[in-house]
């Protein structure tokens, strides 16, 4: 060992005992370490990556699936909007009809009363026409037996008024000239 | 007179650095190159840097089983920071060699990495260099002693405005005996100081076990690649026959150049061993010389500053050896690629050749 002698590079401090026991040492702890780094670290950074990279792909999909989902939803409000649009245009034309269908029968209504109120008016002023002819009647027989001063048979009176008055002509054709 | 704070802590410093030196020098630091033995066993002797070298292996196994006692999926606390340290390396080593390399340098190269690195680091504590055994000598320090109990104690006293320097007797001095002799009348101890603790990488022999281990990490990872034919980077002889067969002169000749060149690339393995170790060795045991010398001239303040510059040469010199351990392992793979590359080409020449002639 002329290599490690004394005088040779063994001045230096090397020697064969501390050399092969520093490299029995260094090779020990390389041996716990090795076994450590493969039985615990890599498994563990092996999880963790996989976690992460399913956590990132999830987080892909879930954006994925609400890109999809807001286009979608797009969409359905764009439909919906349609129909919405179409349902107002039907319930405005509906409304509209109606309105004309409310119109035309209020004033059907209107006509109705009208119609009904002349026949009524009519009817009133025939009821009054008799009544003032009665009245009349009764004015000129009461007149009449004051002027001859002596009672008549009223019942026959009457009936003879009436019987000249229906001879005269009828109060809308000839009222003004009987007044 | 207001002083502000900068210029009263230079002051203080400047008082700290008077009061060291005046009071706290040491004597004269024995420094040699080789380990000191502290213990004998047969052949084998036990040196200080081979007991702070189990001491590193003790530190980063107690922490590799901290680091790892847990193995909680999301990391916390000591957990959180040990396995922050190894990804970022475990990365590096990925980033260079690739997801499948990376994987089988890593033990390799994180061993090497932490090893250099804590031994570089351990050895900046203070115990480091100044408590020891101490071997009776006719030169050395001298020393008071007193028993604790039944262990003997010696230490170097304080210096003083009268003597700046802690005593020492040169073994160069003509007159050591008798300085030594007076020494001992006085009742104090003459000797050596035989520190317990000093860095590993300062005995030539653990940066040599450290080239050796990565050498033969480098050569089993190309032979497990490229299987045997690794062998004919270093003894390519076969272009060199042809050439003898066929009595081919080109052929021969770039069949010399090929052994040549084996020869050469069998020589750059032996130096890049010396290169790993001296550079190792060179640059912490110089820091650690440093540090003694500074740390006797001016025992305070000034010595601060090598601390930090020795923390960074210690991190980059584990760095630098971890990492051309991992960039020659590169090499000798992608070498065998290129070669078995280049194998195959030359299959397909001679194959087609043929056709090519018919």
């Amino acid at each position: 060992m002329v290599f490690l002698a004394e005088g040779g590079i063994g001045a230096l401090g090397i020697n064969l005992p501390s050399l092969i026991a520093q490299l029995i040492n260094f090779t020990l702890l390389l041996l716990i370490l090795g076994w450590a780094f493969k039985r615990f670290l890599f498994p563990l950074l092996d999880e963790r990556r996989n976690r992460i990279r399913e956590g990132l792909d999830a987080a892909d999909e879930s954006k994925r699936r609400l890109a999809e989902t807001e286009t979608a939803t797009a969409a359905e409000m764009e439909k919906a909007r349609g129909e919405g649009q179409g349902l107002i245009g039907q319930a405005q034309q509906m409304s509209a009809r109606i309105q004309e269908e409310a119109q035309g029968a209020a004033r059907a209504e209107a006509e109705t009363l009208l119609e009904r109120a002349r026949s009524e008016i009519q009817l009133e002023r025939d009821a009054a026409i008799a009544d003032l002819r009665r009245e009349f009647a009764d004015l000129t027989i009461t007149a009449a037996e004051r002027v001859i001063r002596r009672s008549l048979d009223r019942k026959a009176h009457r009936e003879l008024i009436e019987e000249v008055l229906a001879e005269a002509p009828q109060g809308g054709e000839g009222g003004d000239n009987q007044r | 007179m207001r002083l502000s704070r900068g210029r009263l802590t230079a002051v203080g410093l400047v008082v700290l650095a008077l009061l060291g030196f005046v009071f706290l020098r040491g004597p004269t630091p024995a420094i040699s190159i080789k380990a000191e033995t502290i213990q004998s066993f047969g052949p084998v002797d036990v040196t200080n840097t081979m007991l702070t070298s189990w001491i590193v292996v003790i530190i980063i196994v107690a922490i590799v089983y901290l680091g790892t006692r847990r193995r909680d999926l999301v990391p916390r606390g000591f957990q959180n920071m040990f396995e922050a340290a190894l990804e970022a390396f475990y990365n590096l080593v990925v980033s260079v060699a690739g997801e499948k390399s990376g994987r089988r340098f890593f033990p390799v190269v994180a061993t090497i990495f932490f090893f250099v690195l804590v031994s570089n680091w351990l050895s900046l504590f203070p115990v480091f260099n100044v408590i020891g055994l101490v071997r009776e000598d006719d030169h050395g320090f001298v020393m008071e002693q007193t028993d604790v109990g039944p262990l003997p104690l010696s230490w170097v006293a304080l210096s003083g405005p009268g003597n700046l320097s802690a005593d020492s007797i040169d073994e160069d001095d003509a007159d050591a005996e008798e300085q030594a002799a007076a020494a001992r009348k006085d009742g104090k101890i003459v000797g050596e100081l035989i520190p317990l603790f000093r860095g590993p990488n300062t005995d030539l022999n653990t940066p040599l076990s450290l080239a050796i281990v990565s050498a033969i990490a480098v050569e089993s990872w190309a032979i497990a690649s490229l299987g045997i034919g690794y062998g004919k980077k270093f003894f390519n002889f076969g272009g060199m026959f042809r050439g003898l067969r066929r009595l081919d002169f080109g052929l021969l000749f770039r069949g010399v150049i090929d052994a040549f060149v084996g020869f050469l690339e069998l020589v750059s393995e032996l130096v890049r061993l010396i290169s790993f170790t001296f550079r190792l060795f060179g640059n912490m045991f110089a820091g650690e010389v440093l540090i003694l010398m500074f740390t006797f001239l001016t025992p305070l303040v000034f010595t601060i500053v090598f601390y930090g510059l020795e923390l960074f040469v210690g991190i980059i010199q584990a760095f630098i050896f971890a990492v051309l351990t991992l960039v020659f392992g590169m090499m000798a793979v992608a070498h065998g690629e290129a070669h078995a590359a280049e194998g195959e080409h030359e299959e397909g020449s001679r194959a087609m050749a043929p056709e090519a002639q018919s």
